[in-house]
């Protein structure tokens, strides 16, 4: 092994290095807790809501889980795309699910 | 020992990737960028099912939903003492919840009423309330969202809601939701059902839906039939749909994923197309002179292999530390435009870490083995020619 091979490993160790410490170092502090899980279970008890507050400008993006492929409607028939959020947020398939327990 | 690493091999192969700098820099900042772009997007929507598996368990059993003509309306409360005379139910609550546009800010906040702040859960209030001030007059308790939006409008104490008929309905604000629930409570009011019921003008005897605990998990089915059954214009919700409903939130069908991965396919195949089309002369003519000089087919190429894999393999580690980076310390810049959506209420996007080996796999085996196979490939087709044919 020569000289720029040893530097080819040293190089690949470094980066490994890096993305592992990386891997690590997030698990351990940016990982839901069992404390973070239990609040976050609390608070949605209390509400008994859906979903995640992070696209709320349309209600059938904010409670898509509540909403079906018609929800839309609501705004016109053509609006498919009205809000950027339809396009990255499937529709939910409620409408077909939600009578799944007949099955 | 025929496995082992051939280090004068790999000198070579490094030397190689040297003496064409551009070329390597240009393929490997390309691939490193494309690694990075589709691991952002995985890793982030990786996190956000995460985040919303989390508390599924917390969810009621079933949703019972009143239509009128397509749309959600209000159901009667006197509902729930049919539903709770179902056999199988355990609890059925009447829920009072929707949403309030604040006109000024442009901004939708979801208020949801909760049944009077009793003891027991003003402790377990305490647990996710940052400041919480107890008082027995009526209140509600905000996201930081809107506590944030609040602030910007001057209602630091108290929120002045206006009411159906025009006139002002004055809650103060008892505590913000701690950051750990962010992702959940960012744009949520929590207030008593009165207070809901007068800022929705809605009557006493009506509820917005109907929540439904069900003890045993076998019976949600039959119980949501007799529901059905009992409520012929309701649409009901289990737990099931719903996390149907999370584990689809966002999948390969949505746009954004579905054009980014024909993006990505499109230029692994441009690279791929133009790896087979056939080498450069110049390649070819090395080829030909490492074949005159007696080297075996077998040794060019594990020579382009090292080549191949080398930059490969960089590039991956590069584009996905860069992603780690990205998403979860500097939270997204940009890319989180497209989650957020038109929101004009944002959230600080701190999502929770996942250690996800199916993504880092399925972007492993989508960069690497491709990439190397297409420069094996015509290296392969060159390299079994006879040298001089090669070299002319």
């Amino acid at each position: 092994m020569n000289k720029t091979t040893k530097g080819l490993f040293l190089f690949l160790s470094i980066l490994l290095f890096v993305f592992l410490g990386q891997l690590g170092y997030l698990f351990a502090t940016q990982s839901v807790t069992q404390e973070a899980k239990e609040k976050k279970q609390l608070f949605v008890s209390l509400t008994s809501l859906p979903d995640l507050a992070i696209a709320t400008e349309a209600d059938y993006i904010r409670h898509r889980s509540m909403s079906d492929y018609f929800s839309l409607f609501k705004e016109g028939p053509f609006l498919r795309e009205y809000f950027v959020s339809s396009y990255l947020y499937a529709p939910s398939t409620q409408y077909f699910t939600a009578r799944s327990y007949e099955k | 020992m025929r496995n082992r690493i051939n280090f004068y091999l790999l000198e070579y192969a490094l030397h190689s990737l040297w003496r064409q700098k551009s070329k390597t820099l240009f393929i490997g900042l390309v691939l490193t960028l494309l690694i990075f772009l589709l691991s952002a997007l995985f890793f982030i929507a990786s996190s956000i099912k995460h985040e919303l598996a989390q508390s599924v368990d917390a969810l009621p059993e079933i949703t019972v939903q009143k239509l009128q003509g397509g749309k959600h309306t209000n159901i009667p409360s006197s509902a729930v003492d049919t539903i709770l005379s179902i056999h199988g139910v355990e609890d059925a609550i009447a829920r009072v919840w929707g949403y309030y546009y604040f006109q000024k800010a442009g901004v939708p906040f979801v208020l949801v009423g909760v049944d009077p702040f009793e003891e027991q859960y003003k402790k377990s209030l305490q647990k996710i309330v940052d400041n919480y001030e107890i008082s027995s007059q009526e209140q509600m308790l905000v996201g930081r969202g809107v506590y944030e939006i609040f602030k910007e409008h001057h209602y630091e104490e108290s929120f002045n809601f206006i009411k159906s008929d025009g006139s002002l309905y004055t809650l103060p604000i008892a505590g913000v939701f701690t950051e750990t629930i962010e992702l959940e409570s960012n744009d949520m009011i929590i207030l008593s059902k009165q207070s809901a019921r007068e800022i929705f003008a809605m009557d006493a005897d009506m509820a917005t839906d109907i929540v439904v605990k069900v003890a045993n998990p076998e019976e949600i089915a039959m119980v949501a039939s007799k529901i059905q059954l009992a409520f012929p214009d309701a649409r009901i919700i289990t737990k099931e749909a719903l996390q149907i409903s999370y584990a689809n939130i966002i999948d390969y069908k949505s746009g954004v994923f579905l054009s980014l991965f024909i993006v990505s396919l499109f230029t692994f195949f441009m690279i791929i197309y133009d790896k087979l089309s056939g080498l450069s002369t110049q390649e070819r003519r090395e080829i030909g002179i490492l074949k005159a000089l007696g080297w075996k087919v077998e040794l060019i190429l594990k020579e382009k292999f090292y080549e191949a894999a080398l930059l490969s393999f960089v590039s991956y580690l590069v584009g996905v530390s860069v992603a780690l980076f990205y998403v979860y310390i500097l939270h997204a810049p940009l890319l989180r435009n497209i989650f957020e959506g038109y929101s004009v209420l944002r959230s600080s996007f701190h999502l929770p870490f996942v250690l996800d080996f199916q993504t880092l796999a399925l972007l492993f085996f989508l960069s690497i083995p491709l990439y190397v196979a297409a420069s094996i490939i015509p290296s392969w087709r060159v390299a079994t020619q006879e040298a001089d044919e090669v070299m002319r």
